[in-house]
């Protein structure tokens, strides 16, 4: 009852604004019209009648592909940082819990670079805005996650994140897969209870989304991790514990050896057997991913059915996202000429 | 017959145009100068991508990209932009081919500028660091002294003893600390140390000291304020440690010698290269001024141009291609009332272009339902602005907005009613309606004052009316005027002293009012 009364006093100007934004999202019309485009010049004139407007105006005449997805990145990012420049609490920690996942990648991004001996000027710049933060840039001295710790992260809004990971061990390859997904896994329990104690239709809302994020990423981690080294008691603690495979599904997916046992494993839920039902790697099939990306619109989509609660923002931020992809992908076939799965993209609206 | 325009709308007609495709471009330029007709669109299921003149399209909008970046360029160095008000026409397609070199090279020209000027100005940045380095490093490397005497302080020296088992004697010849200097963002400061105290573990030893004047960034030309920063350590495990976090947070190092003499020597040098550097800077934004002198003389006129060339090229996309003659055919609405105008505009193009055949325009018949055009003056337009935001008229419906002239501005005037305030209404639209040719030349972008402006007239009957409602009112700013006596007379026999005591005092007219009316208005 109460928060219905109250919610618009301090979110309704970006609760409606955010709708302002999510009207703008591409619908399946302007979809027919760009897989239509022969060039990315008339990507670019197509765009120009949506809510993009001149939003590549500006870039000098042969276009690529990267500087499309910078210009689409960095719309994305004005309206978030605008967003969060305006926001009160609880809306702000809300939208600092959504960039933590950005900053998450950033971190990983320049560990990995670093490994591979790039040098760290070239690495930030791939960095993705909303996630940056001052003691990014000092990653490069991180030999051990231990050091990570202590010398870059201890004061960031990650450092509770990585407790869970700290070993003395060096840092490589198959090390900083781990840190990711312990970090991301930290992160999604952080925010899953920080979304339940909202209460309300936040929690209906973003605990039904972040239930999903976090199944799909313990079915992805097992399916990733057939033919590599990582145990399986390494393997279980990876998993998320915030979604409805908790606790026997994870437990179930932790003793799975193969792809089919994993689809066996999904069959108990009948939200997720329809999702490894029609998928497969065979050419017209659509793969698990894709699956995964359609049910994640379909839930984001249910998110704007509510009105005062703050899953709103990150349903908007997730369909960008997807819709970016969707433009990139596009833009990659219409410039390598090659239309065969263009229409590939997941539509939305 | 133009009684009944001015009650009703125009009668328009559809007619067809067949415009040879050499003429078609002049044509319409000159039918867009007269402003007396709207194309129907007859490739509506073309993809905007797909019609006809898209390469055409586009190069303008490169044009215009151009123009943009050379206005900007203006705009920063604040060069007013000369605006004569005239309206050039629209080129002919083999000039768009000149304007568009002119405005490549002018672009080229300013890209190099801009790069010569951005080398020069990190070179000057580097300098001016190195030059404000160099200065205040003299107190660091006097503290750093007394901090190393402090370690050949035998007192001191007896705690590493007891870690180390050292002869202290043998080890102060290895205290020589090593240090780098550099410069770095006031803000990332604090950051910076944290970082620094965390991973060296404590063992080194950061001064600073802020540079007051504020540097401008090279690329984007902001003032930042910048601070000095030593930091002393030892060994070399924590020299490239160090570095790693300078590079981290964008920090630039410089090499600073050690003696004192050595400083001295570096900071004439820099100081000579500093002035030259100047005078070279100083060259630089000469010649970059030039040219965008030159080129903002040019600009607005030029960008008229570009917008008039792809409007005719939109108008074009919209005709229909008939390959066999080769010839364009458009459909379009004109009022009755010009046809002649538009054969002569028609004529006129046909020459321009230097084609033979002439284009061709006939009436056709149609059901459809014609636009609806109110011709108006300026006087006029306001209030048919004003009607049709209510909504626009079918046609030949009658047009309500000629009798909105007189009873817009009275329904406001009875409602406001003060012949103060009216004056001053009336007085500041009579104003704006006699200013009116300056006003319009300044194109102000303010939307307030474009809205006031654009219904002087409106505002000027409003404040008339004003005036005389208030006359009628007597309400002169909230004040009443005695202007003809007051009717009411108060005998003091019936109403002393003691009547007027009393709690209810009624006024009969009996006795009070003289019987006559006022000539014109209310009881002061």
């Amino acid at each position: 009852m109460m928060p219905e009364i109250s919610f618009n006093i301090d979110h309704g100007y970006l609760e409606g604004l955010l709708r302002g934004f999510k009207s703008g999202i591409l619908k399946q019309a302007d979809y027919l019209n760009l897989i239509q485009c022969e060039t990315l010049d008339d990507l670019k004139l197509h765009l120009q009648s949506t809510d993009y407007g001149n939003f590549l105006a500006n870039e000098p005449s042969p276009l690529t592909v990267s500087v499309i997805d910078d210009k689409l990145r960095e719309k994305l990012v004005i309206e978030v940082e605008h967003m969060r420049n305006h926001a009160l609490e609880p809306l702000s920690t809300f939208l600092d819990y959504i960039k933590y996942s950005y900053m998450i990648d950033n971190v990983i991004l320049l560990i990995t670079g670093t490994l591979h001996g790039r040098p760290i000027h070239e690495l930030l710049p791939k960095c993705h805005p909303l996630g940056t933060f001052d003691q990014l840039a000092a990653i490069n001295l991180a030999n051990t996650s231990i050091m990570l710790y202590n010398a870059v992260l201890v004061d960031t809004p990650l450092a509770p994140y990585i407790k869970d990971c700290i070993s003395a061990e060096d840092l490589d390859e198959m090390n900083v897969e781990i840190i990711r997904n312990t970090l991301y896994k930290s992160y999604l329990e952080d925010f899953y209870n920080f979304c339940k104690k909202q209460g309300g239709a936040t929690a209906d809302v973003m605990c039904e989304a972040l239930a999903f994020d976090a199944d799909r990423r313990a079915f992805i981690i097992t399916i990733n991790s057939f033919g590599t080294e990582l145990s399986k008691e390494d393997r279980m603690k990876l998993y998320p514990r915030c979604g409805n495979l908790y606790p026997t599904g994870l437990k179930m997916l932790g003793e799975c050896d193969d792809y089919d046992q994993v689809k066996a494993v999904a069959d108990y839920y009948p939200q997720y057997k329809e999702l490894f039902e029609n998928s497969g790697s065979n050419p017209g099939d659509k793969t698990l991913e894709d699956k995964f990306f359609e049910h994640e619109v379909k839930l984001m989509k249910k998110a704007f059915m509510q009105q005062f609660q703050f899953g709103v923002f990150y349903a908007y931020i997730r369909l960008k996202e997807q819709e970016n992809r969707n433009i990139l992908w596009i833009g990659e076939c219409v410039a390598q000429r090659h239309r065969a799965k263009i229409d590939s993209y997941i539509p939305i609206f | 017959m133009s009684m009944d325009a001015l009650l009703r709308s125009e009668e328009m007609t559809l007619c067809q145009m067949f415009l040879q495709s050499e003429a078609a471009y002049a044509c319409v330029s000159e039918l867009g100068e007269i402003g007396l007709v709207q194309f129907r669109d007859l490739n509506p299921d073309v993809n905007a991508f797909q019609r006809k003149f898209v390469n055409e399209i586009r190069r303008c909008e490169e044009m215009e990209r151009k123009l943009r970046f050379l206005e900007k360029e203006i705009n920063k160095d604040g060069i007013p932009m000369l605006n004569t008000g005239d309206n050039p026409e629209a080129p002919a397609p083999r000039e768009m081919i000149d304007l568009e070199a002119t405005y490549e090279k002018l672009e080229n020209e300013m890209k190099e500028v801009n790069s010569n000027s951005e080398a020069l100005k990190r070179n000057f940045l580097e300098l001016t660091e190195l030059k404000h380095i160099l200065r205040k490093t003299q107190t660091f490397f006097e503290e750093a002294h007394h901090h190393q005497q402090a370690l050949h302080d035998p007192s001191i020296a007896e705690e590493r003893v007891g870690l180390l088992g050292e002869d202290p004697v043998s080890r102060s010849g290895q205290q020589k600390l090593g240090f780098v200097a550099g410069v770095i963002l006031r803000e990332r400061i604090p950051s910076f140390e944290v970082m620094l105290w965390r991973v060296c573990r404590g063992n080194v030893f950061l001064r600073q000291a802020d540079i007051e004047a504020p540097l401008e960034d090279p690329i984007t030309g902001d003032s930042v304020h910048k601070s000095v920063f030593i930091i002393f350590f030892q060994g070399e495990q924590l020299k490239s440690r160090i570095k790693k976090i300078c590079e981290g947070y964008r920090a630039t190092l410089y090499p600073c010698p050690e003696t004192q003499a050595e400083r001295r020597e570096m900071a004439i040098g820099v100081m000579t290269r500093i002035e030259d550097l100047n005078t070279v800077l100083g060259q630089t934004q000469d010649h970059r001024h030039r040219v965008l002198v030159a080129a903002a003389k040019n600009i607005k006129v030029w960008s008229i141009k570009v917008r008039k060339i792809k409007a005719i090229y939109h108008t074009l996309n919209m005709f229909n291609l008939d390959v066999t003659q080769k010839c364009l055919i458009a459909e379009c609405w004109c009022p009755v009332a010009d046809l002649d105008r538009i054969q002569q505009a028609l004529r006129s193009g046909t020459e321009r272009s230097g084609s033979s055949v002439p284009s061709i325009i006939n009436r056709m018949q149609t059901r459809m339902v014609p636009p609806t055009y109110n011709r108006c003056n300026k006087f006029t337009q306001g209030f048919q602005n004003i009607v049709d935001a209510y909504g626009v008229a079918c046609y030949r419906e009658v047009n309500p907005a000629p009798f909105t002239c007189i009873t817009f501005p009275f329904l406001f005037a009875v409602m406001f009613g003060d012949m103060g305030h009216g004056l001053i209404m009336f007085l500041f639209a009579l104003f704006l309606v006699l200013k009116e040719k300056q006003l319009q030349a300044k194109k102000i972008q303010n939307e307030i004052f474009s809205t006031f402006f654009g219904g002087r007239y409106i505002i000027l009957l409003m404040g008339a009316f004003s005036v005389y409602t208030g006359l009628i009112y007597n309400d002169v700013f909230s004040k009443s005027l005695n202007l003809f006596g007051c009717q009411w007379v108060i005998p003091s026999s019936t109403y002393n002293l003691e009547a007027l005591a009393a709690d209810k005092i009624i006024v009969k007219p009996n006795g009070t009012f003289t019987g006559t009316s006022y000539p014109i208005g209310v009881d002061p």
